[in-house]
C-alpha cells in the first residue's frame, strides 16, 4: 500500500439530458477516517462517485485522488479500490474467475485471488458460477474485486445491501480497521442506522448539492443522525 | 499492455462459449467443405465447375469465407457482453485509458480468430481432400495453391474478428450488433452484389475482399446467373489489402468510440 491519500473534489457538475445531476459540488475526504457519503436516491451520489472515478466525464469541476485524477493515476486499481453495484459480473463465470480477470489486468497473482476470497468470505463459492450468487455474494464478491489491488483508497457504494446483519458487523470492523490502516474510506449510503455505527466523517448530498459536511459529532450534533440527516434535507415536517 | 492481453484471453476462455468456438471452425471449414465436394459443385443449380478443376476446388474452399459471422460474432461478444453483463466498469476501473483497454481486446481476438482460422483452414483441407478420396475424384488444384487459399481465408476470419470487436464498441448493445453482423453479411452484402450499378462496389466489400483471397465467389456466379454479368474480383493480394483496410478502420473505431462515453 502506497502514502495516504485524500480526495479532493471541486465544483464538479454533470447534467443528464434536462436533469441537474449534481452542481457545484465541493468536498474533501481525509485518510484515515471512515466518511459517510449520505443522501436520498437520486440525490447524486452515484453520478459524484462514477466522476470521481473517471467514469462519468463532469461538465464541470475536478475529482482528485492524492491530487490526479483517477485515469492520471500510475497505478490505479492499485491506489482505489471501487465497489459500486451489485452487478458487474458476467453470469457464466466462476467467483473465482471474475477475480483472476481483474488480477491479471494489474498483474497481482494468483494467491492474491485466493486471499481476498477469504478475507471476504465467500472461498467456498469461488467455483460456483456468479449467476448463482445471492445479492450477499453479489456485495462480497465486488468487495474482493475493490480489494485485490490492496489499495490504500476505498470508494463503496452501499455496501451493506443484501448483506445480513452478521455480514453488516462484518462490514463495519473491515472498513474501520482498513481506515485505521491510514486508508482513505468513502461511503455511499442511504442506511442511516448503519452510517452512524460506521462512520467518523458526513458529507450529506440533496438534489445535487452537498447540503451539510462535518464529523459526526458536528452534524448530529447530540441527536440521532437520522434526525439530522432529515433535518438537512428539509424533510422533516 | 501484455497484462491487459493476458486477462482478456482469460476472460475470452473463462466463460463456456469459448469451448463451442473449435466446434464451429471444424463445422465451419470441415462439414461445409466436404458436403460440398460429395455433393459436387457440378450439381449446383447452375451448375460449376467441378472438384477436379482448378476453379471448382477454389469455389468449395471459397464457401468457406461465407461462414465468417462466427470469429465476427465472437468479436463483437468481447466488447457488447461487458455493456450487457456491467463488466465494463470493473474493466475500466482497472484500467481507465480505455484504449489499452480496447487495445487489448482486439490483439487477444486477432489471436483467437487466427486460432480459429487454422482450425476451419485444417478441418477444410482434411474435408476436402477427404472427401474427393471417399467420392473417387482427384482435387484439381494443386496443394501449394490450396494451401494458399487455405492460408488466406484463415487470416481472414482473424481479421473478421477484428471486425467484430469494432462494431461491438461502436453499438455496444449486444442484440443490435448481432443483428447488423447477421443482416449485413447474409443480406445486405448479398444484395449488393446482383443489384445492377451496386454489384460494381462488392469487389471492394468485405466480402468480395474475401472472395478475392479464393479466386472464386458464389456470389459472383450468382450475380451471373440474374444479371448476366458480375464485377471481377480483385486481385488475392490487393484483396487482402482491402480486407486490412476493413480490420484498421475496426481498429480504429473500436479505440475511439468508448472515450469519451460515459458508464452509467
Amino acid at each position: 500500500m502506497s502514502l495516504p491519500h485524500r480526495l479532493e473534489c471541486r465544483g464538479l457538475a454533470k447534467r443528464f439530458g434536462p436533469v441537474d445531476a449534481v452542481t457545484d459540488l465541493s468536498f474533501d475526504v481525509e485518510p484515515g477516517r471512515v466518511t459517510g457519503f449520505l443522501g436520498p436516491n437520486g440525490s447524486g451520489k452515484t453520478t459524484t462517485l462514477r466522476m470521481l472515478l473517471g467514469l462519468v466525464r463532469p461538465d464541470a469541476g475536478t475529482a482528485l485522488i492524492g491530487g490526479r485524477a483517477y485515469r492520471d493515476l500510475a497505478e490505479p486499481a492499485r491506489t482505489v479500490g471501487a465497489a459500486l453495484e451489485d452487478t458487474g459480473f458476467h453470469p457464466a463465470r466462476t467467483g473465482r474467475d471474475h477475480l483472476r480477470v481483474y488480477a491479471a489486468m494489474i498483474g497481482c497473482p494468483d494467491d492474491r485471488v485466493e486471499a481476498v476470497l477469504e478475507l471476504t468470505g465467500i472461498a467456498d463459492a469461488a467455483h460456483r458460477r456468479t449467476d448463482g450468487y445471492s445479492t450477499g455474494m453479489r456485495r462480497r464478491l465486488n468487495l474482493a474485486t475493490a480489494l485485490l489491488g490492496d489499495p490504500p483508497v476505498l470508494v463503496l457504494d452501499e455496501p451493506t445491501n443484501g448483506l445480513d446483519p452478521e455480514g453488516i458487523a462484518w462490514l463495519r470492523r473491515l472498513l474501520r480497521g482498513l481506515a485505521a490502516e491510514s486508508r482513505t474510506v468513502l461511503v455511499a449510503s442511504h442506511v442511516l442506522s448503519e452510517a452512524e455505527r460506521l462512520v467518523d466523517d458526513v458529507l450529506v448530498m440533496h438534489h445535487g448539492k452537498l447540503v451539510a459536511a462535518g464529523t459526526l459529532a458536528a452534524i448530529t450534533g447530540g441527536d440521532t443522525l437520522e434526525h439530522a440527516f432529515l433535518q438537512r434535507i428539509g424533510a422533516l415536517a | 499492455m501484455n497484462r491487459l492481453v493476458r486477462a482478456e484471453l482469460r476472460r475470452l476462455t473463462s466463460t463456456p462459449l469459448w469451448r463451442w468456438g473449435p466446434a464451429a471452425a471444424v463445422l465451419s471449414g470441415g462439414a461445409l467443405t466436404a458436403l460440398c465436394v460429395l455433393v459436387g459443385p457440378e450439381r449446383f443449380d447452375p451448375p460449376m465447375p467441378g472438384v477436379a478443376t482448378e476453379a471448382g476446388t477454389r469455389l468449395v474452399l471459397s464457401l468457406i469465407g461465407m461462414t465468417v459471422l462466427v470469429p465476427a460474432l465472437f468479436g463483437a461478444l468481447a466488447v457488447t457482453s461487458e455493456y450487457r453483463h456491467r463488466t465494463i466498469a470493473h474493466t475500466f476501473l482497472f484500467e481507465p485509458r480505455r484504449h489499452r483497454v480496447l487495445g487489448a481486446k482486439l490483439a487477444a481476438y486477432t489471436i483467437a480468430g487466427a486460432v480459429y482460422g487454422l482450425i476451419t483452414a485444417a478441418a477444410g483441407a482434411g474435408a476436402l481432400y477427404g472427401a474427393a478420396a471417399a467420392k473417387g475424384v482427384a482435387v484439381g488444384a494443386d496443394p501449394v495453391t490450396v494451401a494458399q487459399v487455405l492460408a488466406g481465408l484463415a487470416a481472414a476470419q482473424a481479421v473478421y474478428a477484428v471486425i467484430g470487436v469494432g462494431l461491438g464498441a461502436l453499438i455496444q448493445n449486444q442484440t443490435a450488433t448481432l443483428l447488423v453482423l447477421g443482416a449485413y453479411l447474409y443480406m445486405v452484402e448479398h444484395a449488393l452484389a446482383i443489384v445492377p450499378g451496386f454489384n460494381l462496389a462488392y469487389p471492394l466489400l468485405p466480402g468480395g475482399a474475401t472472395a478475392a483471397l479464393t479466386e472464386a465467389s458464389l456470389m459472383s456466379e450468382a450475380a451471373v446467373e440474374v444479371t448476366g454479368a458480375a464485377a471481377p474480383l480483385l486481385p488475392p493480394l490487393l484483396g487482402a489489402a482491402v480486407l486490412l483496410a476493413y480490420a484498421l478502420l475496426a481498429s480504429a473505431a473500436a479505440v475511439l468510440a468508448p472515450m469519451r462515453r460515459d458508464v452509467v
